[in-house]
């Protein structure tokens, strides 16, 4: 069995019924190796189709899973699952338990850089207090307002009036946490949370992959907020240095809020202002000033100055790119595309109006990202194959999109690895609005090729 | 991917039931087993199929059944016509399969499961219907389908299914507005098995209760059953795990019965 990806959360989906004798073939060593190169933050094991488990069927799961979480840091555990199957878990496993449990994938998702939207109101309740302030600390990281009941009748109490909660969480246990560093993104600011001591450990617990995928879709400013860091020693101020030398390359700013010299050497703010980090002391200095804020290149995703040419090995695999395009936008939609044009040229746009975009950056051997415009027919046909009925709702759009250009990523990853050819491919970024696209791409040229599917035209743009 | 055309061509290609096999099934329907021994003599490939049926060591005779009266003999009425639908099942069967890791035994092995699972759910429920009984031979039909539906799109679905646990049922119905267990009904109405069969069958889907209650209960314990089945090792390693999805909710209130019936601790 295979893991779908989800944003950044990679999910197993068994189905039936779970013992020792068969959870070996449901999960395998191979299923979980294959998910090392998906850049996951948590891998999860969903319940809500398993209708009967054992102890061994779960022991095996469990193996694997925390064999994965040694050698990659990430969050692992099960999730889906109704309140007699979490009395099940906590019975079989007691003070064990060193996995995490997520009622929902909803509520996983609000432990991870998801791209949920940050600030909603959460209700927490569990019977074990550190647990409930683990997760405050682990909600609050991401950016949200947490409600905490200290006792099952305030929880129940509180619960009444779901209206005043975007999430209520109970039945959720947080196993080994905390070691990625959380991410959340603010408008185009993406702030990282740190805190204790950093060390040369930083360079593990930082997503660098995420942090290069940020930089590639036009993210600008990062923020560090440091406010619980007790101290940094010259590794973690070296990882910084380059941290922010690297950023120079692509005009983005890296600044820290709320870091203190009491346990740390002056001297490293004075390093790290050199290599270009700026520091604040609360982050409302930067986030409420909305001139600053647009200095530090906050309020727009802007686009990348020194932008590369188009090289012949991009070019060469131009054609992949059209296929795995044309192949999926076909499989998803049921209808066969005619190509229409091929120029090399800046980006730009006559019809904006009832279009949506999404693009996918992608490293390695070759390096690049595409961008795909595609009518809003076309967007809601894709959604009909993924969710399963038609709909309006924008957000569930660009979702299904960006689930669109994940296969389409996937797709051209695997042909170009026949070709030898090794590349990773970024999270995609979805754009509803087409003028906040074209501030990314800027000026940069690029292949663009029109495609018409029946009465749809679709463009697919190829840039670095 | 795939379209309504598709559909229509594998519908198309259904072959009739042979005249042979008719004829043995009607004597078998009318409870006339001599007969229908001596009709089934015309078959070479379907007096084997029955001779190395009986003789499997779950039936435990010490000296070999040759004779096909003996055989209908032994077998009765019900199971006769269960398994002559299987056989008739097995020559819609592709010679190789690809998008499903099985064979011919590993197929019939998964018939003959859910042949024996069914029948001790009948005696559960008191249901001793032939009809009842042989709907199951219908089920393991919505694998072949798939088969033959879905082998050509491997990898799209592949990738289809890297971001979405989607399953092979409900992409169906979304690209054609027709499912796997549609196709079944189709090639029920083909091989003129009674319409309470693919009921139950299409009941079994979990996504299309029965408007009746009897049928309906029965097709979760179909339900329920295939998926019983579907775990173990064997057929997990053919994909056969996720081939249609397992509505829990839709059999939670027989579960604890079930799992009397089949013994799970």
């Amino acid at each position: 069995m295979r893991a779908t990806l989800k944003h950044r959360i990679g999910l197993f989906s068994p189905q039936g019924f779970l013992d020792g004798n068969n959870a070996p073939a449901l999960l395998s060593v191979e299923d979980i190796r294959a998910t090392e190169s998906l850049n996951v933050e948590m891998l999860l094991v969903s319940l809500k189709k398993v209708i009967f488990f054992n102890r061994n069927g779960l022991d095996t799961f469990v193996k694997l899973l925390l064999h994965i979480r040694s050698k990659k840091r990430i969050t692992v555990g099960f999730c889906d699952y109704d309140r007699k199957k979490y009395e099940a878990i906590l019975k079989f496993y007691g003070d064990d338990l060193n996995f995490s449990l997520f009622r929902t994938q909803k509520i996983a998702e609000l432990f991870c850089t998801s791209g949920n939207e940050t600030g909603q109101n959460i209700l927490v309740y569990h019977e074990d207090p550190s647990q409930r302030t683990n997760m405050a600390i682990e909600l609050f990281d991401y950016g949200h307002n947490v409600i905490i009941a200290q006792s099952r009748e305030e929880f129940n109490e509180k619960k009444q009036n779901p209206d005043a909660y975007d999430a209520v969480i109970e039945d959720t246990h947080l196993g080994f946490f905390g070691q990625r560093i959380a991410t959340r993104v603010k408008g185009n600011a993406i702030i990282y949370t740190i805190g204790n001591y950093l060390d040369a450990g930083i360079t593990e617990s930082f997503n660098s992959a995420y942090h290069s995928n940020s930089l590639n879709v036009g993210f600008r400013l990062f923020i560090f907020d440091a406010h619980k860091v007790v101290s940094m020693n010259i590794h973690a101020m070296n990882f910084f240095a380059r941290l922010a030398s690297a950023a120079a390359e692509y005009n983005a700013t890296i600044c820290f809020v709320g870091l203190t010299f009491e346990k740390t050497p002056e001297s490293f703010k004075n390093e790290l202002e050199d290599a270009g980090v700026l520091f604040f002391d609360k982050m409302e200095d930067i986030l409420g000033d909305r001139k600053l804020l647009a200095e530090l290149g906050g309020s727009i995703a802007a686009s990348r100055k020194s932008g590369r040419a188009l090289n012949k090995v991009l070019v060469n695999a131009l054609p992949h790119f059209i296929d795995a395009t044309v192949d999926i936008v076909g499989m998803m939609t049921g209808s066969k595309a005619v190509k229409e044009a091929v120029e090399v040229s800046p980006l730009t746009l006559t019809e904006k109006s009832d279009r949506i975009a999404a693009s996918i950056g992608f490293y390695g051997d070759i390096d690049g990202m595409v961008i795909l415009l595609f009518p809003k027919g076309i967007a809601r046909k894709a959604c009909e194959l993924l969710i399963g009925e038609a709909t309006e709702d924008e957000e569930e759009i660009l979702d299904a999109i960006a689930e669109f250009v994940n296969i389409i990523g996937g797709k051209v990853k695997s042909i170009l690895a026949e070709k030898r050819i090794a590349v990773d491919i970024t999270l995609p970024r979805t754009y509803s609005d087409i003028d906040a696209l074209l501030q990314v791409v800027g000026d940069k040229r690029g292949v663009r090729v029109d495609l018409a599917f029946q009465e749809n035209r679709f463009v697919f743009f190829l840039t670095r | 991917m795939l379209a309504q055309d598709a559909i229509q061509r594998f519908i198309e290609q259904i072959p009739p039931a042979p005249t042979v096999l008719r004829e043995t099934l009607e004597h078998v329907s009318s409870g006339e087993l001599v007969k229908a021994a001596k009709t089934a003599e015309r078959d070479p490939a379907l007096k084997s199929y029955l001779r190395s049926l009986v003789n499997r060591p779950i039936y435990g005779f010490r000296n070999e059944v040759k004779e096909l009266s003996q055989i209908f003999g032994i077998l009765g009425v019900s199971a006769a016509q269960q398994i002559l639908y299987n056989y008739m099942l097995g020559l819609l069967s592709p010679a190789s399969w690809s998008l499903f890791k099985l064979d011919a035994a590993s197929f019939a092995e998964l018939q003959d499961r859910l042949g024996r699972g069914w029948h001790a759910i009948l005696l559960h429920l008191q249901i001793d219907d032939r009809e009842t009984e042989s709907a199951i031979t219908l089920l393991p039909a919505s694998i072949i389908v798939c088969e033959a539906l879905f082998k050509a799109h491997k990898e799209e679905v592949t990738l289809l299914r890297s971001v979405k646990a989607i399953d092979y049922n409900t992409i169906l119905q979304r690209l054609c507005r027709q499912d796997l267990f549609d196709v079944c009904t189709r090639i029920a109405e083909t091989w003129e098995m009674p319409g309470r069969i693919s009921g139950i069958v299409q009941a079994a889907s979990g996504i299309k209760p029965s408007e009746d209650p009897a049928v309906n209960t029965l097709g979760k314990w179909m339900h329920l059953l295939l998926f019983y089945e579907l775990s173990r090792p064997l057929f997990i390693e053919a994909g056969l795990n996720d081939f249609i999805d397992f509505q829990v909710e839709y059999v939670a209130d027989i579960y604890d019965a079930f799992s009397g019936v089949m013994g799970i601790a």
